[in-house]
Order: structure tokens, then sequence, then C-alpha cells
């Protein structure tokens, strides 16, 4: 286990705020579970907006847009709780700038990444050193990322790319039992969007890439009750965890329109069962990774705009 | 090692010169009969020596060694821990007339969390928060969680955390811990993940006396501890038959595309060289007898960050001594790009999804190297 | 096959009997003190085997003031008696006692051909990795420059210095000069030297370079030093007559150089004819300026094309390296050439097992492990004896 070995830390976790009986009532019947109101194949909307940090050499800021329940449970709060999150982070690029003095020779662009989650990004409550998903998040972006910058233009030279998480996605909606779908889904969101945020923010600091690599997810998701479940689980692209009652698997990828190219895989649960259309013969896996990709395009669309439009702005200046 | 620890990937850049790179490329990626460096096929595994309960004060452990000497040594600990369920579970119990609440309640009781699996991975030369030992153990935690089974057969089913409940507020706590006993030689993650595999298989947990509700208490008659994983019994003979019917613990295979070929198991130099590096962890379908697949993870491929080759018509040093025409750019139908024959270039982009797609069926079809290694592993003998 | 899971071994600890004659047999018929001295000891360790000729270091090798301290020897200063520091084999020279490791690193001496990788570049020097305990330096003044005869170096070429060597780069080069701290100082002044390409690079673990070649290849073969873990050099490359060689392979593969670095590292490429190598590159080279033309494709970092059969053989030589170091044989042209011969004898004897099933027959038959490599060692020490 890691832990801060300069200081002494508070007790982990957080405190809760209390919540009222009468409250709780409306909120926990499963009926209150935020449903999914897109179509299978409609993405969220993505605000992207590059520029944003003065003193970084690059920047970005990306937000989802909150499910259709949370906007109706704004306006009309029955529970203390909001019944989902959405995605909200900034991404800072600094560099290219030396290697320090120690460091080796290299003859590429030298790339770090940090992902850390705001203490306040979650449900839980967040520590201020990264622990193992952040790091772990961090190793998946820059795999993502390095794939599409061209390192040799910049010889001995370091990029430093840095993405707080103000507001994560939930991993599963807060009313489910904490187990009933326990792997990190939520992670697979933050990933795409810290992909799509990071590429906007390497292009406003002008280093040279082959593409702007966009960051889709797709899942099989079963939200069936559990008299009916052998009806086989359905793929859905950018899924918001809180909105279902069962992932069985999902998958994350970092696609180069341009190029056709993945740069970055990330494929967990079993994806065995899926059921598609008749007369398609991809395996349940294909067919994910062909859906991540399909929602990766759609974040492309908006990440070209974005970084279009910022460009249109300082031309406009100058 | 400074260098491998300023490289913060999970990957290590070995240092090879752009024509021993070049090399290696032009010979791994030869159509249809890629010549590795040791002479090994594409889909052989570098053999390995392997035992299990070597270790006394475990549940269950294993080693397994390389000939080249690298080994690795995992033990598996359990602890019998009160679960807690969340106050969400609880209040939802008490009072409220949801329509599927019981259901609910039985899904917490028997469906286990990811979290009462911990897994740690000691890499000597690598502190425990290095990019490479954190992303290696939660590579190799999330498939073996993960596996999620059916609820019918909730009993025997299904990833290993369903199997750690005792009853609703009991469970087993798992430790993991694994070993590199030297600095690795090659990426580690096929000899962890098969040295975790083993060690799992032979994990016994003490068998249970008291029943239903009860605070449990155990036999303290070591012999008749049960295994984790169930093992066919002995007397029946290790058929492949009976063998596909348990459930298994997954195994993570790494392979690599060069070129149009796909290699198994690399090696340092062939790694260096790669277009793409998946980590692909599979287990067996328990139900239909086949191969399913857990979870891909791409791995950063060092050849992005390797020194790049310069053409004798580019080289200052040869200036005049090589006729301008001579080097002629080729495409390179695997990365679509110019290159000179013979002069290496740091590999740019990503990976096409039918080689994705490619790697994914070589490892889990029918006969194929998947089958052979869980065959292989099922082989050995468990003490 | 795909995957091959072997029960562990237990390695057979009981000392070797025929040995001990084997590694003092020069020395023991006028030894008689010194084993006299040693054998009580070994007798109380529980050892029954008297004056193997190993010693452990705080062992005492002998008390007889006659002898002068050497390697791996130290004296206090009150006392006659020269006691061990490394563990290894006793060795003399007139009246010298040294003590060689058995294991040993690469310690530098004048004039060894080493292969060495450059680790760093400074402003007018390399500094370049031998597997000594010290990283070599190879300066800027001691490379043949680009562009014709021996020349003084400019400040344009320190500015260049990247475009001859470059971290990663291997080159083949010479110790010129041993520092106090026993760094190396290396040239490649000479055409045989410089940049490798075309080929793979092996690294022998385990050398025994250092000194270790004094008792086994001046005075020819010993036929003790054959058998695996006996004599001093055990299984690396030690100093000989010839590091470097042209092997002729078979099946189709061509002419395949071999060399030899004394630190063990090996570079394994093919067959650069110095002539061919220029007249490839230029069309009508002049006897005189053939020089010029070798010298500049030194610095070169492309490979030329190289048929698949080549490759096939490079591997092939590459492995039977790694079997004899696994069978802790010495590496030399010799040895080399015995297991080169012997894998090929035994892939005839393979393929006539299983000539019935042409599937499984190629699927890693290349690959050299387990009863093979065995073989290959039983046949090469057969042959070199």
């Amino acid at each position: 286990m890691m832990a801060d070995r300069r200081r002494i830390n508070g007790p982990p976790g957080g405190t809760r705020p209390a919540v009222f009986a009468s409250n709780l009532q409306s909120g926990t019947s499963a009926t209150d579970r935020a449903q999914r109101q897109r179509q299978p194949s409609e993405l969220r909307k993505i605000f992207l907006k590059t520029g944003l940090i003065p003193t970084a050499s690059g920047s970005s800021y990306l937000e989802f847009e909150p499910s259709a329940s949370l906007a109706a449970a704004r306006a009309n709060p029955k529970s203390l709780i909001p019944p989902s999150s959405a995605l909200k982070l900034a991404c800072t690029v600094h560099g290219p700038k030396p290697l320090p003095r120690s460091a080796a020779f290299s003859p590429n662009l030298v790339l770090t990444t940090h992902i850390k989650y705001a203490p306040f990004a979650a449900r839980q409550r967040k520590g201020h050193i990264r622990d193992a998903s952040e790091r772990d998040l961090g190793v998946h972006l820059e795999t993502a990322l390095r794939g599409a910058i061209i390192a040799e233009r910049w010889p001995k030279s370091g990029l430093d790319i840095t993405i707080t998480i103000l507001e994560a996605e939930d991993d599963r909606w807060w009313g489910s039992a904490p187990d009933s779908h326990d792997a990190s889904w939520g992670m697979m969101n933050v990933l795409a969007g810290c992909i799509t945020a990071a590429s906007a923010a390497i292009a406003d600091a002008h280093i040279d890439c082959l593409d702007l690599v966009a960051g889709g997810v797709a899942a099989l998701v079963s939200d069936d009750s559990a008299s009916t479940s052998t009806v086989a689980p359905k793929l859905m692209l950018d899924t918001d965890p809180a909105e279902h009652r069962s992932i069985l698997s999902a998958c994350v990828v970092a696609y180069m329109p341009a190029r056709d190219e993945i740069t970055e895989l990330w494929l967990k649960g079993d994806s065995s069962k899926a059921s598609l259309e008749d007369g398609d013969d991809r395996t349940g896996h294909e067919a994910l990774i062909d859906g991540a990709v399909d929602a990766a395009r759609g974040a492309h669309a908006v990440l070209a705009e974005a970084v279009r439009e910022s460009l249109l702005k300082t031309v406009g200046q100058a | 090692m400074s260098n491998q620890r300023q490289a913060s990937s999970a990957s290590q850049v070995p240092h090879l010169s752009p024509a021993e790179l070049s090399y290696l490329y032009s010979s791994l990626s030869l159509p249809k009969t890629p010549i590795r460096p040791d002479g090994r096929s594409p889909t052989q595994f570098r053999p390995l020596t392997a035992e299990t309960n070597i270790l006394p004060g475990t549940n269950g452990s294993a080693r397994i060694g390389f000939a080249d000497g690298t080994q690795a040594i995992v033990g598996v600990k359990a602890e019998v821990e009160k679960t807690v369920l969340a106050n969400e579970t609880l209040a939802r119990n008490d009072g409220g007339a949801g329509l599927d609440r019981g259901e609910q309640e039985g899904s917490a009781a028997v469906g286990g969390h990811g979290s009462w699996v911990q897994m740690s991975i000691e890499i000597p030369g690598f502190r425990d928060d290095d990019a490479l030992p954190v992303f290696l153990s939660e590579m190799m935690r999330e498939s073996l969680v993960g596996a999620v089974g059916t609820r019918e057969a909730s009993d025997m089913a299904g990833g290993l955390k369903e199997r750690l409940v005792i009853n609703k507020r009991w469970h087993w706590r798992l430790y993991i811990d694994v070993l590199l006993l030297s600095q690795p030689l090659a990426y580690p993650l096929p000899l962890l993940s098969l040295t975790t595999h083993l060690a799992l298989l032979s994990t016994k947990l003490p068998k249970r006396k008291s029943q239903g509700e009860e605070d449990p208490f155990f036999d303290d008659d070591w012999a008749v501890a049960e295994y984790l994983y169930p093992r066919p019994s002995l007397s029946s003979g290790k058929t492949n038959s009976t063998g596909s019917s348990f459930v298994r613990p997954p195994v993570t295979l790494l392979v690599i595309s060069v070129g149009e070929n796909i290699i198994f198991d690399p090696n340092r130099e062939e790694i260096a060289v790669a277009d793409a590096v998946l980590a692909i962890s599979i287990t067996r379908d328990s139900e239909a007898g086949t191969l399913k697949l857990l979870s891909i993870r791409t791995v950063d491929p060092p050849s992005r960050l390797t020194q790049p080759g310069v053409p004798n018509s580019e080289n200052v040093s040869m200036l005049g001594a090589v006729a301008p025409t001579e080097d002629v750019a080729v495409l390179n139908p695997a990365t679509g790009e110019e290159e000179v024959p013979g002069v290496w270039r740091p590999r740019r982009g990503g990976v096409k999804r039918s080689v994705i797609a490619e790697m994914v069926k070589t490892a889990l079809k029918k006969g194929g190297v998947g089958e052979e290694v869980l065959e292989g592993l099922e082989g050995v003998e468990v003490s | 096959m795909g995957i091959i899971i072997l029960p562990p071994v237990v390695e057979d600890i009981l000392p070797r009997h025929d040995e001990s004659d084997d590694s003092m047999s020069v020395d023991s018929d006028e030894d008689v003190e010194m084993s006299g001295v040693r054998a009580p000891k070994r007798a109380r360790i529980g050892n029954q085997t008297v004056s193997t000729g190993v010693v452990t270091p705080g062992e005492v090798v002998t008390d007889d003031p006659q002898w002068m301290r050497g390697h791996g020897t130290y004296m206090t200063p009150l006392s006659t008696s020269i006691i061990a520091t490394v563990a290894g084999t006793v060795h003399k020279t007139n009246k010298l006692l040294s003590v060689h490791p058995l294991r040993a690193r690469y310690t530098p001496e004048i004039g060894d051909l080493v292969v060495g990788r450059i680790v760093e570049v400074q402003s007018k020097r390399w500094k370049v990795d031998v597997a000594a305990p010290l990283l070599a330096q190879l300066p800027l003044s001691a490379i043949n420059l680009p562009g014709g005869i021996l020349r003084r170096r400019t400040s344009s070429d320190e500015l260049q210095i990247r475009t001859f060597f470059s971290e990663g780069d291997l080159v083949v080069a010479e110790v010129q000069s041993v520092h106090q701290d026993g760094s190396a100082s290396l040239h490649t002044r000479s055409l045989k030297y410089g940049k490798l390409r075309n080929g793979v690079f092996l690294a022998v673990t385990g050398t025994g370079g250092s000194g270790a070649s004094s008792s086994t290849t001046k005075g020819g073969v010993g036929a003790g030093s054959l058998r695996p873990g006996a004599g001093s050099g055990m299984g690396g490359v030690v100093r000989s007559r010839r590091q470097v060689w042209t092997v002729s392979t078979h099946n189709g593969g061509g002419e395949v150089d071999v060399i030899l670095g004394v630190n063990g590292y090996i570079w394994i490429s093919k067959h650069a004819d110095g002539a061919s190598a220029a007249s490839s590159t230029t069309d009508h080279v002049s006897i005189t300026r053939m020089e010029e033309m070798v010298s500049t494709s030194i610095y070169s970092s492309q490979n030329d094309e190289i048929p698949p059969q080549t490759r096939r053989e490079i591997a092939r030589l590459a492995q039977c390296i790694q079997v004899l170091v696994q069978g802790g044989i010495r590496v030399d042209e010799e040895t080399v050439m015995g297991a080169y011969e012997a894998s090929l004898q035994v892939d005839l004897e393979v393929g006539d097992d299983e000539d019935e099933d042409e599937e499984t027959r190629h699927e890693g038959r290349e690959y050299l492990e387990g009863a093979k490599s065995r073989r290959i060692l039983e046949l090469v020490v057969q042959q070199v004896k």
C-alpha cells in the first residue's frame, strides 16, 4: 500500500453529509435509477475549449453533457443526492522544454503524464497522493498520446501533460449495492475524456502530431431485470455507468481517424455474449472495439472543431 | 538503470543500435516465416521450470524460472474478514418496499467485491509506485476479479471474487504477492502471469465447519482443505474433458505484431521492434469449454522511443561516398510509411483494427496458443 | 508444441572428483608443500577431496615465504602466509602465486579486441560500455575521420560527433591504453574496427576473460578445460589467437562474420567484404580510393540486404554460442565451429526421426534447447578432444 511518507494523514475516506430518511425513501427504490434516454449509438454532447490557461503552453477544458435525468433532477429535486455525475476535466501542457541535465540523451520528445482526481471529484473523497488507479490512467494516457505525437521533431526535450479531473463519472448508480458491478467502469469514460482533452491541449501547444487522437467508449450492457436475464446484452456507445443496471464489458480506444489506427485499447469484461444484429458475424470484442471507434469518431468531430475554433479566434485577433 | 527509470512508461527501452533494430525488424517481419533471434517459432514459448507449493507459510505458492535465470515467486495468503456492507444496502434492507429488494440483497451476499483481492508486485530496481509495477498489477488483478460469472451458477462459476464469499457477513481476503527475483531481462508480464496462475491453482482454503450465517469456523486439518479452484479428482485422470469443465484462473499473454507476423512470448529484443504490443487475458469458459477473452490492454511499444537510423544518402560522414539515387524509399505495408530498406525508423501511430482482431483470434482459437498454455499449466503437478 | 514446462531439476552438488586432477595437474607434482597446507583445512569442512585447487576467500593458500603474492590474494604484514581474497583456482607463474576467480568481470588489457556499446556522447569523446566495472572512453581523436586518410580533427567534427557514433551504437574497437583506475581507452584506427551493422548482438555472461587465457589457451587446448565447469575460463570468451573469423555457413547462408569481443560481447553478422561493400555503393572504385570507400561505410547505420537463409544461419550461430555458455564451455573459434557443425548434425538426426510429419518438423525446429542442446554439447566435447 502506498502512503505519504512525509506527513500524518487524516482518517481515510471522508465523512458523509447527513441523509434524512424522508429523502432516502424516495431515492432508493430502483425505479429512481436514471434511465438512458439516448439511442444506443447516440453520444453525449461534449463541451471542449482550448487555451484557457494562459501560463501553460497548451491547455483545454472538457465537459460532458449531464445526462437527461441529472438535468431533470436538478430542476426538480426529489433527492438530495444527484442521480449521476458528468465528467469535467482540465488539461495543461507544459513544454517542449529542455530535459534536466541529469537525464540521459533522448532523440525523441520525452512525454510525462499526470492524471489527478481532485479530492472532491468523486463521491468518495480522493486523497492528495496519486493512488494506483490514477497512475494506471496515466500510463494508459501516455500510451495513447505517444502513438500520435511525432516525437523525433523535438529531440532532447520534455513535455509534461497534467490533467485534473474536477468531476468524475460514477462507477455505478450510487443507490446500487457497491458490488453490483464493481469494476471501475467510470474510469474508462474518464480515460476517454482525458485522451480527447489532452489531444486538444497538445494541438493548442503546437506540438507536431500525426492526427488528433480522440477517445471513445462502448459497452455491453444488460438493463433488464433479473427475471428476463436471458435477453442478451446490447452494445451501447458512450455509456454512463449510472444509467445501467449491469455492464458486462466495456472498451475504450484512442483512435486516429486519418490513419484508421488505434493507439490505445483497453477492453475488459466478458464480451462473448453480445447480441448483434443478424448477419453480423463479428465476435463480441470486435463489435465492442468497432463501437468504441465509432464513439471516438464522434469525439474527433468535436475535437477538430474546437481546435479550429481557437485557431480562428487567434487569427481574428491578429 | 537510470534510463529505465527515466522512461516513465510501462515499457522499458533497451539500448539497441539502429542497425540492430533494423536487422531484428526485417528478420521478424519476413512474410509467413519470421526468424526469431533464438530460433523459436512465432507461437513458441521459452521453456520454463515450474513448481508449486514451495512456501509452507502460504495458502498457495508457485515458482517459475526461465532458462536465462529470471525467476518469479508468488505467494497467496488468505485471511477471514468481516464484510462491511455499504450504508445504502443496509438502509434498504431495514425499510423500504422495493420490488427487487430481495434480489439485490442476494446479489450483495453472493457477489463479492473486487477489493477483496489485493495484489502487489515487487520488481527489483523499481519502486512500488513506479509505473511498471502499478500497471502490471492492475492489469493482472483486473482479469482475475473481472471474470464475471453467470448468476445462475454463482456457486462455482465466475470470477475469483465470488468464491471468496463465506456468508453474508464474512469473506476471505486474498493477498497475492508477486516477487521477481532479479532485474527483468524482458517485459516480465508472461512470467508473472503464469506464476500467479499456478499459485492460485495450488491455493487451498481450510474446510469450513460452520454453516449458513454462523460466524465461520474451520477445520484445522490442512489435509482436508479445499482448493480455491477445484481440481479434477486424481482417480479420474487428467483428460481434456474433465480439465475443461473446471473454472481456471485467467492467464495473460503478451503478444506483439511485427509487420504481418504475430509473435507470442517476445523477448526483450523482439519487443523493442514491435509495431504493437498487446496484453491479452484469457480464461476457459466453463460452459462452452472454449476460451474466452477477459481483457485486452495495449502496452506502449518501446519501438516508438528508439533512435532512428540514418540512410547512407543522408549521412553527413559519408557525404559523396554514395550515389544519391541509391536509396529508394519503399512503402512499408504494415505501417503505411515510406522507409528506406535497412534503415530503422521508430514506429509511429497505432495499430489497425484488423491486426488486433487477428492477434486475439490467434490467442483464442481452438488448439491455439491459449489452450496450449492452459493445458501446459494444468499439467504441472500440484502437490 | 507451444510451451514446454519442466519440473525443477535438483542440481548435482557432489564434488567432481575427476576435475581435481585436471586443473592442478600441471602444478601438482611440484606442489607438495602447498597441498600439504591446504589438506587439513579441506578435511575439516568435511570435503573428502584434497587439494582441488579451489580456494575460498580468507583461506590460507600457503605460508611458505618463498611465494610471491599475485592477483586475488593478500598478506598480513606480520605473517608470511598468502591468503586468498576471491574464490577461484590457484595459479602459479614461476614463484608468483595468484588466484583466478571462476567467474570474473572483464578487466581491460592493452590490445584486447572488444565489442562495446556507446552509452554517452560527450563533447570530444564517447563513453562505451565494455562490460568492465568502469565505462571505457573512445576519444574523437582515436577514430578514423571520414574524408580520406588520417587527418586532424576539426571543430566541425566535434559538432557532428553524433553522426559518427550515437547512443546505443555498437562498435568494435581495440583497447589502446588502460588508466590507473582500470578504465580503458579505445581506438578504432583500423579498417577492421568501427560501427557494427548487418547482424545480431549477443552478451555472454560469466565471462572469464581476465587472465584466464594464460593457462588454457597459450599452452594449447587443455583437455580438462573443456569439461563443463572445469578449468578457469568457465563458459565465456577467452583471449585467443583469433577473435574474428568468417564462417562459410551451410543451407545457403553464405559467409558470416563472427566477432568475439574479449569482454564477452559478441557480434555475428553477414560477411562484409571490403571490396564488395565498396562496389555496392559506387560502380567504379579505383584501387587508390579503395581505403577511402571502405572507411566511409564505417559510420553507416543502414543494413545491407540480407537473405533469409543468412539470417537463419546467423540465428543458429547465436544459439550455438548460447548453448556453449549454458553448458559452461569456453567460447572460442574452435568450440563455436564445433557447436555449429554439431547443431547441423543434430538437425539431421532429428530430421530422420520425424520425417513423416512435415508440419511438426518445421514448428520451432530451429530452436536449440533441451535434448538438442545436450546432444550438441556432447558432440562438441568429443570433437574438440
